[in-house]
């Protein structure tokens, strides 16, 4: 760049210099090809529909930080509008249906029913991948429709869904290390609440915990909706059955009448005051406990998911996944937001106070250090359970991708609702599954249509 | 194997006999009787290189780093062996399960030699039985853990939960009655039970099955056995036949499946087919593997209702069996790590005759020649299958 410093400059050099300038400081960061964003000679608008994270805190940094300093450096008035997670699926299908509003939706879990209203996301992966190395399992399993070969979103980070339990509580029974497996979960569950009074709080009421407990426990009994190449199975064979006769078994033993009536969420109060002995949930309940009850914080632990006869193994709580709609109308902003937003996954960790794991690996290197000595944590070394998480958390759609069949009878609620089904009592075991067959299979004859 | 032995040609007859020969020198020699076994070092087969160290206990520094409670370890209960069951089984009688060796250099491992080698099938797919285990000790409840992290941060308890055992406790009683549930906490609750108490070997229908493939490379555990697993220990798995599956209410389906698996495998004690598979175990429990595995059945669709069900005991130590194992799986069993003086334990019939002799000749392959069946010359191996029946103590006799 020349030395432009006490001279005359021209209005060409006053150009050049100001591309300049703006290039260096846009230096580091990705653009598309063509950089349209870059070449907006006016202010843009970016509206971003983000689900409401568990900690409040953590929205306020990403509306109030995260997004106005991208938007400051783009020239982009940011929008940041944040949907509860129970009203995600109503308000994503609203706009889907009118073809207008938002440019960037950010849910929760894979969206994969909106694959045809969404863009390909290929190209942000590839930008992303110049800085920060592949996707990894997660994300690519979570995003991919390998029918079509394109990405139907993209995936920033994620939160797995390990055992929270009172570490005093179980040690009445003999299990100061918490069940460890689902066997063990009935026997000192019923143990515990003969005991102590204390019920074990799994959440059943549909809600997006009981979707992730009930589905994680359906994987770790060998069950399953869908299998590897998508046929429904969720009746074949004695699985599914197997596991709803474990869950009523386990909620007649171990269970409270009040686990059927949680709203979303239901099942971190009741552990935070203490009503339930163990739940299944993202660190955000752990967080919620070091914040409001340091006391209380200090005896929940956290392990890995429970065994069962396919072994230790869970969905993710939330597999954080963006979309770009076909019909927004700043694409190139959100494509690149997204691209940028790699480049923040440290602050996004840090913020979220650990609960929102990297899906790009690289960009948290001393995770597993930083699980090793917590600083909120009592003890320190508390959040170590989560260091193999990746290894055990399977993608939603497992053994398969994240497809659409999947990802409705998730946000429909069908297994839930077919486990609570049995547990009230309404119908038998095989009858239900027999039910929920009947509802997964008509999800798939739409599909097929569509 | 038969078929080894009826097209061999004729030369393997003359090798089997010098073989034959030479191995009763050999096997004579460290006869593992009692009076000779108050420390005796790993007598050596001349036929191989030795290279591969025999399982030798670990010690109480190595436990306590791994988050065990040595204290709890060394009781009665948890028959840590080296203070405890020197006779008794798997020792037939006069035969001892361990020995005092100061043979051994490893830091991590204390002077107790183990000779009892529990043989089972690897967990791979294969059902191939190649698997051997040492016995050292049993855990009944989480008081064996400490609760400390070992240097990789790692709690055991998380580690050993990806790592079956799967044990088949018999389900006939002594009066000829079917137990279709275990008594305790995996039970539903109806008698008649069969008893969790024991997983010695007198009260196995069949041999072992050990998952010692699992790893993360491949995503079926969050760890590897021999990576992570350091102290070799496993989660016992109970699997049994349910009463849709066998006995007076057994259904047709769970009828014909058992007739054709027992075909394939052949039958344990109980007059139930041998499960060699993690496939055949899931899919006569309810579950859609992979392909059939049952000969005879084609498509997926596995049994409704299930043939087989299988549970973990209670981790407060409710049940009073054992939860855990310590007993590593030889890494590499070859070259010296099943010495002359070791013994095979597995499940016998009445008359004496092993369940599978397959694991019996893989056993004395590798502890007369170094190496598996499979990779020997067929006049070792005849000379080796002849030995079945023969030199091994029967342990369950």
């Amino acid at each position: 760049m020349p030395d432009t410093r006490g001279k005359n400059v021209s209005r060409r050099h006053f150009v050049r210099l100001a591309a300049a300038t703006a290039a260096a400081a846009a230096g580091p960061l990705l653009r598309f090809p063509g950089g349209a964003w870059a070449q907006q000679a006016r202010p843009k608008t970016l509206r971003i529909a983000k689900w409401a994270h568990f900690l409040p805190e953590y929205d306020r940094w990403f509306e109030g930080v995260l997004a106005r300093e991208w938007g400051e450096r783009h020239d982009t008035r940011v929008i940041v509008d944040h949907v509860p997670v129970e009203e995600v699926g109503a308000r994503a299908a609203a706009e889907a249906a009118a073809r207008q509003g938002h440019d960037l939706f950010m849910f929760p879990w894979p969206p994969a029913e909106y694959r045809q209203q969404v863009i390909d996301h290929t190209e942000i992966y590839q930008a992303v991948s110049v800085r920060h190395g592949n996707v990894d399992r997660l994300g690519h399993r979570s995003t991919f429709d390998p029918k079509t070969k394109q990405y139907f979103a993209f995936a920033d980070s994620w939160m797995p869904a390990p055992l929270c339990y009172f570490e005093d509580t179980w040690a009445t029974v003999g299990m100061p290390l918490g069940p460890l497996h689902y066997d063990s979960l009935r026997s000192g569950g019923q143990r515990l609440r003969a005991k102590l009074g204390i019920p074990c709080g799994l959440a059943l009421a549909p809600s997006l915990e009981s979707n992730v407990t009930l589905h994680s426990l359906l994987m770790a009994f060998h069950g399953g909706v869908l299998d590897e190449q998508g046929n429904v199975v969720i009746n074949t064979g004695a699985r599914t059955v197997a596991a709803l006769k474990y869950v009523k078994a386990l909620y007649e033993d171990a269970g409270s009448p009040e686990q059927l009536g949680w709203g979303p969420a239901g099942n971190v109060p009741a552990m935070l005051a203490r009503k339930t002995s163990c739940t299944v949930n993202a660190i955000s309940l752990l967080r919620a406990a070091e914040a409001s009850d340091p006391a209380v914080a200090g005896k929940i632990r956290l392990s890995p998911p429970l065994a069962g006869s396919a072994g230790v193994m869970a969905v993710p709580h939330v597999t954080n996944c963006s979309v770009v709609w076909k019909f927004a109308e700043n694409p190139e902003g959100a494509k690149q937001f997204l691209t940028e937003l790699i480049d923040s996954s440290k602050a996004i960790y840090e913020r979220s106070l650990g609960c929102n794991f990297p899906i790009y690996q690289k960009t948290v290197p001393d995770l597993i250090v930083r699980l090793e000595n917590d600083s909120r944590g009592d003890p320190p070394y508390k959040y170590k359970e989560l260091k193999d998480a990746l290894h055990w958390t399977a993608n939603l759609g497992f053994p398969g991708f994240a497809n659409p069949v999947a990802m409705e009878v998730f946000n429909t609620f069908v297994i839930p609702r077919m486990f609570v089904s049995v547990v009230k009592g309404e119908l038998g075991p095989e009858e239900t599954a027999r039910a929920a067959e009947v509802e997964v299979k008509r999800i798939a004859e739409k599909w097929k249509q569509v | 194997m038969k078929s080894i032995g009826r097209h061999a040609p004729a030369g393997v007859g003359v090798a089997v006999l010098t073989w034959g020969a030479l191995l009763l020198l050999v096997l004579a020699a460290p006869a593992t009787r009692l009076a000779a076994q108050t420390q005796t070092d790993a007598p050596e087969s001349p036929f191989f290189t030795t290279f591969n160290p025999p399982a030798f206990d670990f010690n109480d520094a190595f436990y306590t780093a791994n988050g065990i409670n040595v204290s709890r370890l060394d009781t009665p209960g948890a028959a840590r062996f080296g203070l405890f069951r020197k006779t008794g089984p798997p020792a037939p009688n006069g035969f001892v399960n361990w020995v005092v060796d100061n043979t051994g250099t490893d830091p991590d491992r204390n002077n107790v030699r183990i000779l009892a080698t529990t043989g089972g099938y690897i967990d791979d797919g294969t059902g191939a039985p190649t698997q051997f285990i040492s016995i050292f000790a049993f855990l009944q409840d989480q008081s064996f853990f400490t609760g400390v992290a070992n240097a990789r941060g790692t709690q055991m308890a998380d580690v050993v939960s990806n790592f079956e055992a799967y044990a088949a406790l018999k389900q006939i009683d002594s009066h000829g009655v079917f137990r279709p549930t275990p008594c305790g906490t995996m039970g539903n609750g109806t008698t008649p039970c069969f008893p969790v108490t024991s997983v010695a070997t007198p009260a196995l229908r069949q041999d072992w099955r050990f998952a010692t493939n699992r790893n993360p490379i491949d995503h079926s555990a969050p760890f590897g056995y021999f990576c992570d697993d350091i102290l070799g220990m496993w989660i016992i798995t109970y699997f049994w036949f349910i009463d849709t599956g066998f006995g007076p209410h057994q259904t047709a389906q769970c009828h014909q499946m058992l007739t054709a698996l027992g075909g394939k495998n052949g039958l344990t004690l109980d007059g139930t087919p041998i499960i060699k598979t993690g496939d055949e175990l899931n899919f006569l429990e309810g579950s859609v593997v992979g392909s059939n595995p049952i000969p005879g059945f084609l498509g997926t669709n596995p049994p409704s209702p299930a043939c087989a069900a299988e549970g973990k005991e209670d981790t407060g130590g409710a049940d009073g069996g054992a939860v855990w194992l310590v007993c590593p799986a030889l890494p590499d069993p070859r070259n010296g790590a099943i010495t002359l003086d070791a013994f095979l334990d597995q499940v016998h019939r009445p008359n004496g005759f092993p369940v599978d002799p397959a694991l019996t000749v893989n056993f004395l392959c590798l502890q007369i020649f170094g190496a598996f069946c499979s990779e020997l010359q067929p006049g070792q191996r005849a000379a080796a299958m002849q030995l079945v029946g023969k030199q091994q103590p029967a342990a369950a006799r």
